[in-house]
Formats: C-alpha cells, structure tokens, sequence
C-alpha cells in the first residue's frame, strides 16, 4: 500500500520525496490549451492556472528526478470529456507524455480517451480517474476491457463496499483510494459544475445561497415541520464546510484540516488497497509536506503491525483537533473505533 | 406565433415520465397541468413548458412513457409497480423506457429482479443506463432489452450559474472556442459513437444546456433524446434530506439507508450571491440531486432544434424526477 503525493514542480521533489511520498501524480496544461480555452474549459479537473505544470521540459525534469528516488509519476489527463478536436490534441499530448516524457500512468476519467489509448499500447499504464464514478463491482469488470492497472474509486465508497470491489478484481486491478484533504459534496463523476473562480465550488455557494422549503405538491409545511428542515439544512451546510476543508483553513501550527481517511488506514492494508491518495495539486508545499508526513505516519505504523485501535488513536491525535474528529463530518470513512481488539 | 405554426413538425417521439401506472394514459395541454401536483415553485415552469409545447407542435400525444429514476437506488420500484406500469403501458399502447441510476453492489443486486422482468417481457424494453456497471449487467445478463445512454453519462458541464453567461458573452468573456467545447461532449468523436454501437446503444438522452446542446453528434449515427423542463446540475450518494431521521453525528453518510424522506419536500435555492448579475435564478433540491429549469429562450432554442429534425425524442417531465411510489396495501400483502 503506497503513499500518493499531489505535486506541482520540481522544487517540491526532494521534501516531498525524503518525506514519505512513494509516489506521485500531477497535471500538465500546456500554454497552447490555455490561450484556446482559458480557464473555461479545464483539460484536468484543476483551474489551469494552478495546481500543474506548463511545459513537458519542467515535466521531464520532475520525472527524471522522481525516477532517482525510484518513485513513479502518474498524470492526469481527467477532464469529463474531450471533444473531437481536444482528443486530437490530447492524443498527440499522451503521445509525448508516454514516449519524450516517460511518466509512469496515465489518470483518465473519459471512456473514450481511455479506449483510445488502451489502443496505443503505451509504455505508460493507465489508470481510471475517481471521476469516472467507479461505484460497484460490474463498473470495475466494465472497465477491465481497456486494460488499466489501476482503478482510482470515488470517495462516496464505504469501507466494506470498496472490501468487496478488492476482494473480487484483487488480482486483475489494483484499486486506489482517497486519504486526505478536500472532499466532494457530491457524486464527483456526476457534478456537471465548474469550480471556476468567478462562481467557486456548487456547494459552497449553495451554503450562501437564500433556501425555502416547499412540501410535496405544494402543500403548506407546518411549522414544526419547517423547524426541522431548517435545523437540517443547517447540519448539511455545517458539513459542506467540513468537506470544502474546515473552510479551507488551516491549524495553528499549518496542518492541513479538511476531509480524511486516516482512522481506515488499517483496514485497507488489511483488504489490499494498492494507493492511498492525498488531494491537493494546488496546495501550497508546506500543506503537501504536512499531509505526506501524517499519512506516511499512520502507514508506517499499520505496516509495522500496531493494533488497529491503537493506529486510529494515533491519527485522530495526529490531527490534533479532536472536536473536529468528533463531529462525525471530517470522515471520507465512517469506521468502527469502538470495538476492543 | 414565434413558434411559427406546427404544420410542418417532423415525425418526433413524446414521451412523458410517470410516476406509476395510473399516468400512463396522460397528455399533455396546458391545463392539464393541473393533473401533475407539481407544486406552486415549479408550476410556473410547467405551464410555460405547456404552452411553448402547444405553440410550436399544437396537441401532443405521447407514444413512450419513461418510468424509475436516474439518481438514486433507493427510489427503485418494486417489481409489482413496475409490473403494473408495463401492463399499463401495454394497454395503453405506450412503449415503455425504465430509468436507471448510478448504483452500488447492493443497487446493482437490487436492479436485477427488475431487469429480469422486462427481459421476459414479450417486446424489447429500453432500458437507460447511468452507469458504466449497468451497461456491464445489461449485456451480461439481459440481452434482450434495449441499452440507451443516460444523461449522467454526458459529461457536458450544465453549471446554471455561469455556463449560459459563457454563451451570452462570447467572445467577451470567454473565447468562441470554448463556448463551442461546452456545448458538445466525447459524443462528437466519431470513435465514441463506434464504441456506443459496438456495446448496443443507438440512443443517447441529454439535457438542454444553459449554454445550448450542439446536436450535430447526430450525423454520426446517434439517436439524441433531451429532457424538460429540468436539467440536473450534480446529484450525490449523500443526500440532505435522507439525514433528517439520523443523530447529526451520524448525518450524511454515503449510500445511508433512508425513509425516502426526498418525498415530502423540495427546497428552492435563489441565487442571491450571484457575481454575475444572475441573481433571480433559481435551483432546485430534490432527494440527492440539484436541478434548474428551462428558461423561455431555453426551451425555444429546443424546439426549433427539433423542427430542424436533430432530435429523436423529448422526455417530460411535470415533477423534478425523483418520484417514488409507496406500495399500495394490496401490494404489501402480496408480498
């Protein structure tokens, strides 16, 4: 089980690297996408504007100097769809990542462009983006047909439901997972949103927005009925600020907050999770730096052979925010940390 | 009449989405409007729906009902409803589309008694999928109804917030280029209607864009269907409403069991923070997922889409779709 750094330039290779990160991905948007699309149409699921890198010559440098550490570099190429013109060019950008680059996978979320490169028979693996919705195990036997080495699931999956998706493709895909940091309010697959900045993340601007409730076919709701809904609204915003990363802040001393995983670090060591994925290409480096350390921590341990309980207490201290452990809401996974062991 | 008469409409499939058997024999006049309990936030919609309908095709009868949701897998209906609704249709003589959503194992377990029943039914059933996993278990297991693409999988963004703006605006705010990008999606590579045909899929259902649909996809082969007056904007396995009868901590879980509590109530969002001067839009929540609705240009720009022959099929929907039935009394003693 492999600890998976975001990672946005050279410079943040050796701290990231001597950190922990065992491997590594990142996004390219090429100066040419930029100028035809601006920041309208994202070729990676990130503003192009942060969070990657510019040039296949910066890329090249990352790659060769990961390759030193023997760490592998994974890109995303995961926008929801590439037009007939775009496909073209993100062929041709493939092409050149695989070939001049030498990145160790692919990340693709568009059915399409995953068919066409499983064509190509590439040096480079390919791995199914979270954003293609993998929710069940069929998706998974779907997908095999275009032969990736890897299938990153969505962070909507429960602990036992991704246990079953290993146990049944254990030896034909290796199966990533999210771990830390910025969650999604919804089915990311199945967000046709933009985050772009001059209207921000859906959800976040939802929490902003006037709300009023209306009962089914238009019937009036009784007051008590329309306490209720509103005290629930209120939970679900609360929870949406967990997600969006406690607000994005940070805590005094710049630990990362926001959406986590690490209480289920042990059982997915235990199920045969490959990847542990920590979010954040746009992060700054030392929010990078703090996530790898932590997680590599609580891996380091489950790996050494602590009992469960005793690795969740150590992540929950980790974090150093109990009351936000507690509040049930900065959990990608709800796992049992009840039970003696 | 901008709608410009109705005389020479081409031969285009209505079909309206039901809630249950007793709809199957609906139409649709504006003051049937009345028949759909649709509520007072969304009638205003439908009525201009109804009536833009009128002006540009005059009387519509539908020849297909769609039934079943594309959101959530605990709105599926039991096999007895959906028994009754394929009896319905038959003597109705209305084609039948089930909808299906994005599901987990226990969703795709649940799928299958469902799928099986219109597998053994005597006419080939379409049935949509919104999931690659769906499609899997369709062609696996129940070749003879008809897989059709649904819109969750046309990935085109539909952000109301913004994504009309672009249209509007071009070249101003954003170049021609991209406003063309987002009006299409991977269905106008001609590889990927290959791939849709290869896996048995004619038709592919879309929802009418704030920024327009370019249908031109069409000539590769494809059938388009488009939905109205909503569109989804983003849906989710944690649902608001289903947190109403859980402690807070343990709110908002994916995949939560619920109550179908989604069916009580509708929460309307204004959009009073707009950036953009945008600010009388609205959203709507219901169940898991958001929708907006057509505008008046909206619809118009559809409609003349589709006297121009690039579409297939309109879907109606009168109620954001998230319609459930509760089991009738004598259902629940059958079981």
């Amino acid at each position: 089980m492999k600890v998976l750094a975001p990672i946005s330039s050279y410079e943040e290779l050796e701290m990231l690297a001597e950190s922990g990160a065992e491997e590594f991905y990142c996004g390219i948007v090429p100066r040419e996408w930029l100028e035809r699309y601006t920041g309208a149409v994202w070729l990676n699921r990130r503003n192009p504007k942060g969070g990657s890198l510019q040039t296949l010559s910066e890329l090249k440098q990352l790659v060769d100097g990961a390759r030193r550490y023997g760490i592998p570099v994974f890109i995303t190429l995961n926008a929801p769809y590439y037009t007939a013109e775009q496909l073209s060019w993100v062929m041709e950008l493939a092409r050149a990542l695989d070939g001049e680059v030498g990145v160790d996978a692919l990340i693709v979320t568009d059915i399409n462009l995953l068919m066409q490169l499983s064509q190509l028979k590439l040096r480079a693996a390919l791995h199914v983006s979270s954003v293609a919705a993998t929710l069940n195990s069929e998706a998974v036997d779907f997908l095999l047909q275009f032969g990736p080495s890897r299938i990153i699931l969505p962070r909507s999956l429960t602990v036992p439901e991704i246990e079953k998706m290993v146990a049944g493709y254990r030896d034909q895909v290796e199966i990533e997972v999210f771990i830390l940091n910025d969650g999604c309010a919804f089915e990311e697959g199945f967000c046709a949103t933009t985050h772009h900045h001059t209207v921000g993340a859906f959800c976040t601007s939802l929490s902003e927005m006037e709300a009023e409730f209306e009962g089914n076919r238009g019937r009036r709701l009784t007051f008590r009925q329309t306490v209720r809904l509103r005290r629930n609204l209120s939970h679900y915003r609360e929870w949406v600020w967990y997600v969006n990363g406690n607000g994005c802040s940070v805590t005094p001393n710049g630990l990362p907050y926001g959406p986590c995983g690490l209480c289920a670090i042990p059982d997915f060591y235990r199920i045969g999770v490959a990847s542990l994925k920590i979010v954040g290409r746009e992060a700054s480096p030392l929010k990078k730096l703090a996530s790898v350390k932590m997680v590599r921590e609580v891996v380091n341990r489950t790996r050494a052979g602590a009992p469960r309980l005793r690795v969740i207490e150590r992540a929950k201290a980790l974090r150093q925010t109990p009351e936000h452990c507690n509040s049930g809401y900065m959990c990608y996974y709800k796992v049992n940390d009840a039970t003696t062991e | 009449m901008r709608g410009g008469g109705h005389q020479d409409v081409i031969a285009m499939e209505w079909s309206i989405h039901i809630s249950g058997d007793e709809e199957a024999g609906a139409t649709l006049r504006p003051g049937d409007i009345n028949n759909f309990d649709c509520g007072l936030k969304l009638r205003p919609v439908l009525a201009l729906t109804a009536q833009l309908i009128e002006e540009y095709f005059g009387p519509v009868r539908f020849t297909r009902c769609a039934y079943g949701n594309e959101f959530c897998e605990h709105l599926l209906p039991t096999v007895e409803r959906l028994e009754a609704v394929v009896s319905a249709a038959r003597r109705c003589g209305l084609q039948l589309t089930f909808l299906t959503p994005y599901v987990s194992d226990a969703g795709i377990e649940a799928l299958k008694p469902l799928l099986n029943l219109l597998n053994k039914n005597g006419e080939p059933c379409e049935v949509v999928f919104n999931d690659w996993g769906v499609l899997n278990l369709i062609r696996r297991e129940f070749s003879k109804v008809v897989p059709v693409q649904g819109r969750l999988l046309n990935k085109s963004l539909r952000d109301p917030r913004i994504t009309g703006m672009y249209a509007a605006t071009a070249p101003g705010f954003v170049p021609q280029a991209a406003v063309v990008s987002l009006r299409r999606s991977n269905l106008d590579c001609s590889s990927y209607a290959g791939f849709l045909s290869r896996m048995g899929v004619a038709s592919v259902e879309l929802d009418n864009l704030p920024q327009g649909v370019d249908l031109s996809f069409t000539e590769n082969g494809l059938k388009a269907n488009v939905y109205l007056p909503f569109g989804f904007i983003s849906t989710s396995r944690i649902c608001m409403a289903a947190g109403l009868h859980y402690q807070k901590k343990e709110k908002f879980q994916p995949g939560a069991p619920c109550q179908r509590e989604c069916q009580t109530h509708l929460l309307e969002y204004s959009y009073t923070n707009s950036p953009l001067g945008n600010k009388d839009q609205k959203f709507y929540l219901k169940g898991n997922t958001y929708f907006y609705y057509h505008t008046e240009a909206m619809l118009r720009t559809l409609f003349e889409q589709a006297r121009s022959g690039l579409i297939n099929r309109l879907v109606f929907q009168p109620r954001l779709p998230m319609m459930w039935e509760r089991p009738s009394k004598l259902m629940e003693e059958r079981r």
